[in-house]
């Protein structure tokens, strides 16, 4: 009982102690100009980048290395997922509501959104947006779908539902091994192609991570049959 | 040439990791044995490359730092490329005979594997910190789904609280990221020591730095904040705990010590130091009596690993404040010690695992009368042994006598007692082990042969962490080749 009530003590302090200090080093921060002035770098490189907006320049051009590995992330979160997934599970009924209101409003809203999924996309060139928020609209759509109880076999783990987490990571990695074939850096735009090339990355990009999210919303139970372990307690 | 090289590194792994995810367990290994053949390949042939031309700065996509990602290509990086590229065969050329190809979700195991694989050279060629983060972050993430595959509920957890460990490390250290971008609007790390080097450091660089360095120590599994590293590596399959104890703890390991040489003297300090260096020897010591103490094969060695990891937190203090020939005597020596116990530690896993597929279980006790069926690896496992106990001519042994003379070069003489214990301590868990295998007991004569190819491979890894000692000189001559600072050639 006691022990209890000093260990939240403490743990409050320790919380106040870093809050503070953290307040304290950005506040210092705030009222200091960083020697580089990265901001202004980056409008000066705006015009070489392919597109108008700078947070899709950063993320599809100047530091794209980071993008590319973190849709790896993505695919990898997949991959554990559905290597936990029991196929039974998709076919489960009980997973699947019969509500007449969420098929009659999936009419309007999977048609709408998948819209608006697209126009996000597009809009990634001159301001905010892009295959990140196109994809999670997307994926949004498939979960409302599927709560709905329609089928999507192609969310089974199969050959399909692994080509489609692939397949964005896989366009993307082709293009940057391309320029280096041709003498260039790994991963740098041949020049007169960045836009059409940024145009067809975020539009595959956009399919798999919506896949990557939808899997692991489907996939969520755990299978049951095991391996023996190694390690554990027998 | 160079170019090519750089891009086959890069492009392979994540390659082969989604051609693998198309196919099953059977064709993924004959796929991935092509793909570790050209891995292997390129690895090499960089490695020669720059142990010939030097170092340089690769920038990627074309940008140059700090608009764009610059790799760092140097001797260091070069020579942990070629490590990860030899463990993480052994260990890829193990688990396609080690592990059960009937059973579905193991077609997993080979895209997860080569996207870990990617993760590790993208930590070791990282030059900017955000990007080191991401490295971090394919590393867990692969790692976390490795231990977890096909796993009961135990694995299930065990892999949960590694990925609740690793998430908060990562998050600590991009906090940090964070702020040092916001005092010095770069986020290149040779960028920043520049800056550093010439300015006075900005009020609260240090916090950044101790947050970075925190969340790192609990990715590597630093005392105190080890206890998902047991769980975690004892549970995995071998082949996998070999990987997580050999490269991926050191990868978190490797990011820490270099913002510490970057940074460290700048916006470092010796109260700092001096309390890494003791929390690595805690780890030493209390690591290694936990080993000492367990009653699950693979839970010894994931002890020892928490044991072996402490060591590397003595180049702290070894390197804060000390001159220029003290300092490096102890990077070569935590080097060293990096490349001896991920060979020895990944052989001593692959062992164990032979050796609990032999007798069909985990327990130590159960080993009784192995000695007399797979002489092999547990040959392999004592060899692996002698290079923790740091033995001559191990390369544990060399980087231990170079740890010895930094602390006696630096005037940090208790850091010889750390030095002395670990290798009693580590003596005596492995002959625990080997007490239990010479023991004969009536009802133990039918044993499981497992197939050759599996115990050849601990062998070869055994026996060149013994010959590494012997070739030390060598192995440390490309760590400190000439580097260009002026880019990309």
């Amino acid at each position: 009982m006691m022990a209890g009530w000093v260990r939240t003590l403490i743990t409050t302090l320790l919380c106040l102690t870093l809050s503070g200090a953290l307040a304290a080093s950005i506040w210092a921060i705030a009222g200091n100009p960083t020697p580089v002035d990265l901001p202004r770098l980056l409008s000066e490189n705006m015009d070489r980048s392919g597109v108008a907006h700078p947070v899709t320049a950063v993320l599809l051009n100047f530091r794209s290395y980071d993008t590319l590995l973190e849709i790896g992330v993505l695919v990898i979160a997949g991959i554990a997922g559905i290597s936990m997934a029991k196929t039974a599970s998709l076919e489960d009924p009980e997973l699947r509501t019969s509500d007449t209101l969420l098929y009659a409003l999936q009419r309007w809203f999977v048609p709408l959104m998948l819209v608006l999924a697209g126009y996000l996309l597009w809009a990634g060139a001159e301001r905010p947006g892009g295959a990140f928020q196109a994809g999670a609209v997307v994926a949004a759509t498939g979960v409302l779908m599927r709560l709905g109880g329609i089928p999507m076999d192609f969310l089974r783990p199969g050959l399909l539902l692994r080509l489609g987490l692939g397949l964005g990571f896989s366009v993307f990695l082709v293009v940057a091994v391309a320029s280096a074939i041709g003498g260039e850096a790994f991963l740098a735009y041949p020049p007169g192609l960045t836009k059409a090339l940024i145009v067809v990355i975020e539009s595959v990009l956009t399919l798999s991570i919506a896949m990557v999210l939808l899997a692991l919303f489907v996939s969520a139970p755990v299978n049951d049959a095991e391996d023996p372990e190694e390690g554990g307690p027998a | 040439m160079t170019l090519w090289l750089m891009a086959g590194l890069l492009f392979t792994p994540l390659a082969w990791a989604v051609l693998t995810l198309l196919t099953d367990f059977r064709w993924g290994r004959w796929v991935t044995s092509f793909g570790i053949l050209v891995q292997v390949l390129v690895s090499l042939g960089l490695w020669l490359t720059i142990a010939r031309d030097g170092g340089f700065y690769y920038g990627l996509g074309g940008w140059d730092a700090p608009l764009g990602i610059e790799l760092r290509v140097d001797g260091l990086a070069v020579t942990f490329v070629l490590l990860t590229a030899v463990v993480a065969s052994a260990c890829g050329w193990h688990a396609g005979v080690y592990i059960d190809p009937d059973k579905a979700w193991h077609r997993y195991f080979w895209p997860l594997f080569w996207f870990l694989w990617s993760g590790l050279n993208a930590v070791w060629l990282g030059g900017d910190l955000f990007n080191l983060y991401v490295g971090l972050e394919l590393i867990s993430l692969s790692a976390v789904g490795l231990v977890a595959l096909g796993g009961k509920a135990a694995a299930l957890r065990a892999s949960l609280r590694y990925l609740l460990a690793a998430l908060l490390g990562s998050l600590a250290y991009l906090l940090g990221v964070a702020l040092l971008y916001g005092q010095f609007g770069s986020l290149s790390i040779a960028g920043v020591a520049t800056l550093l080097a010439d300015n006075p450091a900005p009020a609260g660089s240090g916090l950044a730095l101790a947050l970075m360095v925190t969340g790192l120590s609990l990715k590597t599994a630093l005392f105190p904040l080890h206890q998902w590293l047991p769980p975690a590596h004892g549970i995995a399959k071998s082949p996998v705990s070999a990987l997580l104890s050999a490269l991926v703890v050191k990868a978190s390991f490797y990011i820490a010590a270099r913002l510490w040489l970057e940074f460290g003297a700048t916006i470092g300090s010796f109260a700092a130091a001096q309390l890494v260096g003791l929390l690595g020897s805690a780890a030493v010591v209390w690591g290694s009596w936990l080993a000492f103490r367990q009653q699950q094969l693979k839970q010894v060695v994931a002890y020892s690993s928490v044991a072996q990891i402490g060591y590397l937190f003595l180049l702290f203090p070894l390197t804060y404040s000390v001159s220029e020939a003290v300092s490096l005597q102890a990077q070569q020596g935590i080097t060293l010690q990096v490349i001896s116990h991920g060979l020895a530690k990944a052989a001593m896993f692959l062992a164990a695992g032979n050796l609990i597929l032999s007798v069909g279980s985990g327990r130590i006790e159960a080993l009784a009368g192995v000695s007399r069926f797979l002489p092999f690896s547990l040959f392999s496992f004592g060899l692996a042994g002698v290079s923790l106990m740091s033995l001559p001519p191990t390369g544990g042994f060399t980087a231990k006598w170079l740890l010895l003379q930094a602390s006696l070069g630096s005037g940090q003489w208790w850091w010889v007692a750390v030095l002395l214990a670990g290798g009693l301590l580590s003596a005596a868990y492995v002959f625990r082990i080997y007490r239990a295998s010479f023991l004969e007991r009536p009802e133990t004569d039918r044993f499981y042969h497992p197939p050759r190819s599996l115990e050849v491979i601990p062998l070869i890894l055994a026996l060149l962490s013994l010959g590494l000692g012997l070739a030390s000189e060598q192995v440390l001559s490309v760590m400190a080749l000439p580097f260009e600072e002026a880019g990309a050639p």
